[in-house]
């Protein structure tokens, strides 16, 4: 079985702790940025396709992140995970390329639930 | 809709009661000018007025002048009774506050038609004030939601990843509570991002928003 990884995108350092270890006890690889920037630097060098993302970052926002990722990479699964959006944010989510939206604080089990199923639909894609 | 007519004069008071009842306004009335001053200051005073121009112990124009000082949310909308028709007395009443004038002996039409102009005025001014504290509303939901939500992610998925890793069932039940509380919290930030209406509930002497009427 290969190697699952996760990204996870998030400015508060105790989210990042928390997730990666939710997400590595389920036996996931995870890597974690702080900052939009942080996170396009780690997917130039590692293959991530399931990703998590916070939308209120410093810097580039989590929806210009997804966007931008999109661009390249229109097989990935990219989750947003946020505190706070209102319904025009929320279509602009769609617009922007998110594949589910997760308002916090969100049970783990929804999340793990989402990773499974992530790495599942990837794994059909690729069977074709 | 509730109006204050202002006027000393026992017939023309009566006269004036009469019409603006049978106009279906809910009428206060005052029969001289300190008496309307005092009723135009209470907190749940009439938004429309009618005051005559002469008045003992204080007249319609002082009363036009002091309530301008006031800081109101909603200007009283007020329309002298005057039986002063010179450009320059007509002048002086604008000057000193007044939204609009009717010289006597007024036509009931043109009355009516002068009251009906500032009930639609004092009308557009409170949905205005409610569209602005609805916006407050909104953004504060907004601010909450983006401060509170973060940190009771993280009590919550902590809560959670201790329970699995813990034994002992005194503990156990203890965090369960933990994490019950957090996601009822959670439950009122949601709410607070569906508001879309101003609504309040009285809550000891004050207001509150009332979250299940605000929201959707």
């Amino acid at each position: 079985m290969t190697e699952k990884k996760i990204l996870v995108v998030d400015d508060e350092v105790a989210i990042l702790n928390m997730l990666k270890r939710v997400f590595s006890k389920e036996g996931y690889t995870v890597r974690s940025a702080e900052s939009a920037e942080e996170a396009i630097e780690i997917l130039k060098h590692d293959r991530i396709h399931v990703m998590f993302l916070d939308l209120n970052l410093p810097g580039m926002t989590g929806v210009e992140l997804c966007r931008q990722l999109r661009k390249k990479r229109p097989m990935d699964i990219i989750y947003a995970v946020t505190g706070y959006v209102s319904l025009f944010e929320l279509a602009e989510c769609r617009e922007a390329g998110f594949d589910d939206y997760f308002h916090k604080p969100v049970e783990l089990e929804e999340l793990l639930n989402a990773a499974q199923d992530a790495f599942k639909k990837i794994e059909r894609w690729k069977k074709r | 809709m509730r109006i204050l007519i202002a006027e000393d004069e026992f017939t023309s008071h009566r006269i004036l009661r009469a019409v603006l009842t049978k106009w279906n306004y809910d009428v206060v009335s005052a029969h001289d000018g300190s008496e309307a001053w005092e009723k135009l200051q209470r907190e749940d005073a009439p938004k429309l007025a009618v005051l005559d121009w002469m008045m003992p112990k204080m007249d319609g124009l002082e009363v036009c002048y002091k309530l301008r000082q006031m800081e109101k949310t909603i200007p009283t909308y007020i329309i002298l009774l005057t039986a002063r028709d010179s450009k320059k007395d007509i002048v002086k009443g604008f000057e000193a506050g007044a939204d609009d004038y009717i010289a006597k002996p007024f036509d009931n039409n043109e009355l009516r038609a002068r009251i009906n102009a500032g009930r639609r005025i004092v009308e557009l001014q409170a949905s205005l004030v409610e569209k602005d504290k609805l916006q407050g509303v909104i953004e504060m939901a907004g601010a909450v939601n983006h401060e509170l939500n973060q940190p009771m992610q993280v009590i919550s998925g902590l809560s959670e990843l201790l329970l699995d890793s813990l034994d002992d069932n005194h503990i156990k039940e203890d965090l369960k509570e933990i994490k019950a509380q957090v996601k009822s919290m959670g439950e009122i930030t949601r709410k607070l991002t569906r508001i879309t209406r101003y609504k309040t509930k009285s809550y000891l002497t004050s207001k509150i928003i009332d979250l299940d009427s605000a929201a959707e």
